[in-house]
């Protein structure tokens, strides 16, 4: 009865994360993204840059940083990710590892990226991804190796476009049904303190995700974010705050059935 | 084989075709030496990409993005969209491909705007009279156009027709010279389409697809073979074994009394093209930004349509503001014949215009019937307007002989004979075009097109046309505008307009709505079909433009659920597409589209998005085409299609249906002005069920040189 009911709340929940996500394979954006309608192609933010790895190309600081995600305040539903940047002139490499879960379902994955500045208006970037799904009971354990891959163009001086695929593999070659995305948006800096943007995503199978956001510095080093997915219509506001190389970031997104998702981030910036 | 040796044969087939061409010294031995290098390289890629094709398309895909630069090798979004949406026409579906050819011979062979030449600048069809008039004005008036930059501002140009013609013109200008003449230019072209791992044991052939053409111009002589066999034909037929399409000509033009004389395989056109017209029908758009207008020509045949052109001969005069069009031709189509019960009488039922060869029963259809065709075209040019009058005839070497017991048959022609008298005009006064065509067989069958175009100002043309097309009009070789691929049961009105609302914003829409008389294919009552389209264009910059654009199509089709009369049906669909297309700079361009459909009655829903790449490597003579496409679609109702990129003189537009992935991968090399491949893998992987994926591939390869 015991390992019926634990396999009913991992189905359970399992589904929950799908519901809440296009693919249910990438991990969640940082708590500064998600603050933006986890519009998150072409911004200049951490966690950013594992999403679309060509943002690692124009990143030049050595950073690190720890984001946890709680979803609908259900922790067996939490994420916790951790993340490092090692920058290199015009190239720079990423280490990431996201944990989702708890001891009867859980999902972890490790990805190494890199991305380098082609131009000074091109960067590309592409990241190894290993995935290892373990469900208590009879059920298979699934282990994933994969890729992704990101371009970012620069059309003009304000403007930032960026394309994101991911897992573009063909059936022939899975030995898994990993769902494939793509993603596309842009990004235009209306002002000095006003970053705006959109992007679509669409994943193998699921509907299109329109996603829209922006950030606004209201004071030196304080910022406000806000943002709207098409995904279960969800409605999402954050905040962060740079202290010396320390960064904090919060944010809440609303779900239309489930409650809130709240997130917390911190960046440490070492040089 | 090991898959490095495999790659060790192909580049060094490559090289050896690259050393053969740059050494220059290609003769018609050196040909056949080539063909069969060119076998073993077909045979290495076929080889390699059966056992490793994913793996190749994909490791490649990643090591040539990261070489690779970019480029500004791109077709205008109109085209595009008409292409599409001419693909998505069930009633006339080789619409998009005649369209795309006709597009593919233009950037073969390029207008040459600064020949001032109407006739030549006309050959850009897709251009109305004033663009034609204007941009021969303008050369004549100021000079040889120097940039294409300088299209845009000439009057009833902006830079969205600017853009729409770049692809397909020269700016040289056309002279003749003792030399030309002397010299021959020749042009060798060759495509073989594979599908790796499909294997076909019922048809008679190898599901290979080849085409090749062959063209020589030598000043004002120019001639040509193309000859093609379709997936599951065998490549020779017939006695003398002959490729199962052969198609060749020799034409002779200047610009004296005689204009042009065709012997062999020709296309024509006369007026709107009720009575001829091989080509594609005017008023393919809702809302492109010309009008396609009449016009009257001959031309040699270079396309692979199998039936609908004429062979024999077909000679073109000029005299002061006379015209003269005369053709010739017998030619063996492709028929389905049957016979009378209990004699000896066969008739023709219907003819078959796929040009497939591929079983026992399409096999007997094959120049089942000889037709025999004559006609000829007189035109006069007044100050301010052209009129012209047609005459044409077939003759049949079976009669037709229709179901009259099926009353959707009851109109069809029938019997041996069929004439058809045509009389047509236009008359350009001030910014006001009238245009009009009146076609006529027997008995009191007629085909009836009155147009207007107006251009109140340089930022707003508007057009209107009407079309009436009794039941009973028989063209064989005619094509006129309408909804569906015949010139007949149809009454129809269009009407569209192009507005520059801003600078570089553009507003056009359409509405096109017809009605039917009579009983046609899947619609046993009369029916009416309508169409609307708006489209905005917004171009900022040479690096950035969006489209936005709504479609809404309307049609009546008998409701299969129900029994006995048949129900009526009605279709609904919308669909709304939205693009951007950005360039950082002149050797990358991306795109990036999202299309959304909604079907109606079933309420089916598709959705896709869409990301094109296009670089060129700026150390080598390298361009590289990449998509990658996500959809999924309810049913085949919502089903989407996307234009892509393709080897010349083959086209791809597929339908997008189901829930899966489309991918392409093209690459073109150019080595020196000598020699050009193309080598293209496409694959959509479709996911039918939790657990089962299929996956579809193709693989393409063009050869094209230059002696």
């Amino acid at each position: 009865m015991s390992s019926l009911l634990k396999i009913s709340v991992s189905i359970l929940l399992l589904f929950l994360s799908v519901t809440a996500s296009g693919n249910p394979y990438r991990f969640s954006a940082g708590a500064a993204e998600a603050g933006m309608g986890s519009f998150c192609i072409t911004g200049n933010g951490f966690w950013s840059s594992f999403r679309n790895q060509a943002l690692l190309g124009f990143n030049n600081s050595f950073s690190a940083g720890a984001n946890y995600e709680n979803r609908f305040g259900i922790s067996e539903l939490g994420t916790r990710t951790a993340g490092m940047i090692i920058a290199a002139d015009r190239t720079s490499l990423g280490i990431v590892y996201s944990h989702f879960g708890y001891p009867d379902f859980r999902r972890e994955m490790g990805g190494i990226s890199c991305g380098m500045a082609l131009s000074d208006k091109i960067s590309a970037g592409v990241q190894i991804d290993y995935f290892s799904e373990k469900t208590s009971g009879e059920y298979d354990n699934n282990r994933i190796l994969t890729y992704e891959a990101g371009l970012l163009i620069i059309p003009s001086e304000k403007i930032r476009v960026g394309i994101h695929i991911f897992n573009p593999v063909p059936n022939s070659l899975r030995k898994s049904s990993l769902p494939s995305t793509l993603r596309a948006g842009a990004g235009i800096e209306l002002s000095k303190v006003l970053y705006a943007g959109a992007e679509a995503e669409m994943s193998s199978g699921e509907k299109l995700i329109l996603r829209t956001g922006f950030e606004y510095e209201a004071f030196k080093k304080f910022w406000l974010r806000g943002g709207f997915s098409s995904e279960n219509t969800s409605f999402t506001f954050g905040t962060g705050y740079l202290f010396k190389s320390i960064k904090l970031d919060l944010s809440f997104a609303t779900h239309e059935r489930l409650g809130v998702t709240s997130s917390v981030s911190l960046i440490f910036k070492i040089h | 084989m090991e898959s490095g040796d495999l790659f060790f044969n192909l580049c060094g087939t490559l090289r050896l075709l690259c050393g053969t061409l740059c050494n220059n010294r290609i003769t018609i031995n050196l040909q056949l030496i080539l063909t069969k290098k060119y076998i073993i390289l077909f045979k290495a890629v076929k080889f390699g990409f059966t056992y490793y094709r994913k793996a190749i398309l994909f490791i490649t895909a990643i090591i040539l993005s990261g070489i690779s630069f970019c480029q500004n090798e791109k077709l205008s979004e109109i085209i595009i969209n008409i292409a599409e949406d001419m693909a998505s026409e069930e009633s006339d579906p080789e619409a998009a491909s005649l369209f795309i050819e006709q597009l593919q011979e233009l950037a073969d062979n390029p207008v040459r705007i600064n020949s001032d030449d109407e006739t030549e600048i006309s050959r850009l069809f897709f251009l109305s009279d004033f663009q034609i008039k204007a941009l021969a004005n303008h050369v004549r008036s100021s000079g040889k156009i120097v940039s294409v930059y300088e299209l845009a501002g000439i009057p009833g140009f902006d830079r969205q027709s600017a853009e729409l013609v770049i692809p397909f013109i020269s700016l040289e200008a056309r002279t003749f010279s003792i030399s030309d003449s002397i010299r021959i230019r020749n042009t060798l072209l060759s495509n073989l389409i594979f599908k790796p791992g499909e294997k076909d044991t019922a048809s008679p052939g190898s599901p290979l697809k080849i085409l090749t053409k062959y063209r020589f111009l030598a000043g004002h002589l120019e001639g040509g073979f193309t000859f093609e066999k379709d997936p599951g034909e065998t490549f020779f037929t017939g006695s003398p074994p002959l490729p199962d399409f052969l198609s060749a000509h020799l034409a002779w033009s200047a610009k004296g009394i005689i204009r042009k004389i065709i012997v062999g395989d020709f296309a024509a056109r006369f007026g709107q093209g009720t009575n001829i017209n091989t080509g594609i029908r005017t008023a393919i758009s809702l809302t492109a930004p010309g009008y396609m207008p009449g016009r009257d020509e001959i031309k040699a045949y270079t396309s692979t349509d199998e039936n609908n052109y004429f062979r024999g001969a077909a000679a073109e005069f000029a005299f002061r503001k006379i015209g003269l069009l005369l053709f010739w031709s017998q030619n063996k189509i492709d028929a389905a014949i049957g016979s009378v019960s209990d004699t000896s009488m066969f008739f023709i039922e219907n003819l078959y215009l796929s040009g497939l060869h591929n079983t026992s029963s399409s096999m007997l259809k094959r120049d089942a019937l000889t037709e025999n065709t004559y006609g000829m075209n007189f035109t006069c040019n007044f100050s301010s307007v052209k009129a012209g009058l047609s005459l044409s005839e077939n003759r049949f070497s079976l009669p037709f002989n229709s179901e009259k017991e099926n009353p959707e048959k009851l109109f069809d022609f029938e019997g041996t004979r069929n004439r058809i008298v045509s009389a047509y005009y236009n008359s350009l006064i001030n910014r006001i075009l009238l245009y009009g065509e009146f076609s006529m067989n027997f008995p009191r069958n007629f085909a009836l097109i009155q147009g207007i175009t107006l251009r109140p100002s340089d930022r707003l043309s508007i057009n209107f046309l009407y079309r009436n097309y009794t039941p009973g009009f028989t063209t064989f070789h005619g094509n006129g505008p309408g909804s569906g691929s015949s010139t007949s049961n149809e009454q129809g009105l269009l009407g569209n307009f192009t507005f520059e609302a801003a600078r570089h914003f553009f507003i056009s829409a359409g509405c096109d709505i017809s009605k039917h008389p009579w009983l046609r294919y899947r619609s046993s009552f009369p029916s009416l079909g309508k169409k609307e389209e708006i489209r905005l264009r917004y171009l900022p910059s040479e690096k950035i433009t969006f489209d936005l654009s709504y479609y809404f199509r309307y049609s009546m089709y008998n409701n299969v659920e129900t029994t006995g009369i048949a129900g009526v049906e009605e279709n609904r669909s919308r669909t709304i597409k939205v693009q951007i297309k950005y360039s950082p700079n002149e050797s990358l361009s991306a795109a990036t589209r999202i299309d959304h459909k909604v079907a109606e009655p079933s309420g089916s829903k598709g959705t896709l998005l869409s990301q094109d790449l296009i670089w060129r490597c700026r150390q080598v003579p390298v361009t590289l085409w990449f998509r990658y496409c996500i959809f999924s679609t309810r049913d085949w109702d919502s089903r989407l299609y996307t234009y892509e990129n393709d080897l010349l003189y083959s086209f791809s537009i597929p339908a997008l249906s189901g829930e899966g992935s489309r991918s392409y991968a093209m690459l073109k090399w150019e080595v020196g002005d000598y020699a050009e491949l193309r080598v293209k893998y496409s694959i959509t992987s479709l996911i039918e069920n939790v657990n089962d994926f299929q996956d579809r591939d193709e693989v393409k390869m063009q050869f094209r040189v230059w002696f």
